[in-house]
């Protein structure tokens, strides 16, 4: 890399490095260490070809998605994702702390998804992208991507019965009633 | 609020409470791209320090007996060049300095994903002056002086070094250590051996398939290294902790060893965070790097020139114009621009050894040994181009060192 990629390059890494490592952190399921690796890795890749490199962000997020799914598929080793102990929470209610403690699990049971799996959802629901581009970011058919978003949501609610309340195919929302804050442990 | 709404909310919530990147990410990457693209040539950099030497004193081992090294060899004003020869099959040398050896690495997988990276070498036969095949070791430092090299058995780490009479074939000494050791590198004077020792095989590499687009390293088991005199094999071991708070103390790769800096002084290996390299005193305590040493690049493994006065610096080009940096070693200031992809070896003060494309190549893993003068627009060729891209199975990895 010239001198004037060399700036260009860093100049990108400083602009975007944390709207990006927020999604590699997500796509590696909360874990911090894993997201900057993933993150890392996904640079040194556009490092490596970054004056032929037209759109610098929409490449280092292709090799973010693909990256991490690519490790699902060939069965990388999981690290375990350090998170808190599983809050004891009763049926969800209405009240903030009962919220954040269903935000909570939900963070927990996507982490406990497949790389293809959140990285769907990722794409789905935080970057807010239609079944086509994530088809199109994944290299899959919208097809796919419609049944594996399907099935990781299914799979959140077995990992998360308290989830399933949520559902309104699931029945009668429980009656809400008062519950004390758990305690999260690091 | 439903299933998929309550997934949007956890996702922002986490993504939100994340703190960016430390700073200097961009550098931290630059150099995992640099030291991919150097993972071999870093291997033999602790091979390559003892380059740019004064030769003087090197032990030799045999007990007396006649010099039987071909004229080639002891001529230090000729060069040996075999531009039709990759990898070279007889003596390839320029000036003071002679391809003393070269090797091949291959991956060899335990199971599917964790694999060792071997090396097979070939050695200069002083005899004959031809390289000559060996797969008895794991690791080869050859002296300057052509006459003995410091060798490591297979299954690295191992508990004993080897000095080998490269005109016998023969080990004429085995140094036993307690902490296994899984690199070796000779003093500018050839006098002291640095022996880098892990706790595990600093080779060892994980491949999440066979493209080895998805490779990753383990972490280095550095453990510390060996000050030993070669005549002698009496020495000290000195802990360096890899696990150390400072990143100043971080080895960039698995396999990160040590080696004299080329003042003979001080230890030095490369780190991840900038300057890139740091220097140790023989007890393992890290010291300033010495004045003229400062603003090395460990990955150039050129270094500083025979007389002091220059540095080899980086890649100087653009794109397929090719060329490197010669610098101050006070300032690090580009002095002066030479040809050459990248400087391997210093042939004399004013010309190196250097990996280089033929002029209009478009292929940056298309190189060939040749040499480059200052001031001067022309190439000597010494070996034939080498095949297959960085890293490739079979692609030849020279080992230099003073004639």
């Amino acid at each position: 890399m010239d001198a004037e990629g060399l700036e260009s390059f860093r100049h990108f890494v400083a602009g975007r490095s944390a709207a990006l490592l927020r999604t590699a952190v997500l796509l590696s399921g909360g874990d911090r260490h894993a997201g900057e690796d993933l993150l890392q890795g996904a640079l040194a890749k556009a490092a490596g070809r970054w004056h032929r490199i037209e759109e610098p962000e929409a490449y280092v997020r292709q090799v973010l998605y693909r990256q991490q799914v690519s490790r699902w598929r060939l069965k990388w080793r999981r690290s375990e994702v350090s998170v808190a102990e599983p809050p004891e929470t009763g049926p969800p209610g209405t009240d903030t702390a009962a919220a954040a403690d269903l935000r909570l699990l939900m963070r927990q049971a996507l982490s406990r998804l497949t790389a293809r799996q959140r990285t769907v959802l990722v794409l789905r629901y935080f970057e807010d992208l239609p079944e086509a581009d994530v088809a199109r970011l994944l290299g899959c058919s919208v097809g796919t991507v419609r049944s594996t978003t399907h099935r990781s949501l299914a799979r959140l609610r077995t990992l998360a019965p308290e989830l399933a309340a949520l559902d309104p195919a699931a029945g009668e929302r429980p009656s809400p009633r008062d519950y004390s804050p758990v305690e999260v442990r690091p | 609020m439903n299933v998929e709404e309550l997934v949007r909310a956890a996702l922002r919530e986490q993504a939100d409470e994340q703190p960016p990147p430390g700073a200097g990410l961009a550098d931290r990457v630059l150099t995992v791209r640099r030291r991919r693209r150097n993972r071999r040539i870093a291997s033999v950099a602790g091979a390559a320090a003892a380059v740019i030497t004064v030769a003087v004193g090197v032990p030799r081992l045999t007990s007396g007996g006649h010099d039987v090294r071909p004229s080639g060899v002891v001529d230090s004003h000729t060069v040996s060049a075999h531009p039709k020869q990759s990898p070279p099959t007889e003596l390839v040398a320029a000036g003071r300095t002679a391809l003393a050896a070269y090797y091949t690495s291959k991956s060899v997988f335990s199971n599917a994903h964790d694999g060792v990276s071997t090396r097979t070498y070939w050695l200069l036969d002083p005899k004959s002056g031809r390289y000559e095949k060996t797969t008895r070791w794991s690791w080869v430092a050859v002296a300057p002086g052509l006459h003995t090299a410091a060798v490591l058995e297979q299954h690295l780490p191992v508990r004993r070094i080897g000095l080998l009479d490269l005109a016998s074939g023969k080990i004429k000494r085995w140094i036993p250590v307690d902490h296994p050791v899984g690199g070796l590198a000779f003093s500018p004077d050839g006098t002291k051996i640095v022996a880098t020792t892990y706790g595990d095989n600093p080779d060892r590499f994980y491949q999440e398939d066979k493209s080895g687009n998805a490779f990753r390293e383990v972490p280095c088991s550095r453990t510390g290294f060996y000050v030993l005199d070669a005549a002698s094999g009496k020495g000290s071991w000195a802990a360096v902790d890899t696990t150390s708070d400072d990143p100043d103390a971080e080895p960039v790769n698995t396999r990160q060893d040590f080696a004299f800096s080329q003042s003979g002084g001080s230890i030095m290996t490369a780190t991840s965070t900038a300057p890139w390299i740091g220097f140790y005193d023989v007890h393992g305590r890290p010291v300033e790097a010495p004045a003229s040493e400062a603003h090395r690049s460990w990955y150039v493994l050129a270094g500083l020139s025979p007389d002091g006065t220059k540095l080899a610096g980086d890649f100087a080009g653009k794109k397929w114009h090719t060329s490197s940096w010669l610098l101050d070693p006070v300032t690090g200031k580009p002095k002066t621009e030479i040809h050459g992809q990248q400087l391997l070896a210093w042939a004399s003060d004013k010309s190196l050894i250097a990996w280089d494309l033929t002029k209009g190549e478009k292929n940056e893993f298309h190189q060939r040994l040749v040499l480059v003068t200052i001031g001067s627009d022309k190439e000597v060729p010494l070996s034939g181009f080498r095949k297959g891209n960085d890293g490739a199975a079979g692609r030849w990895q020279p080992i230099f060192a003073d004639r």
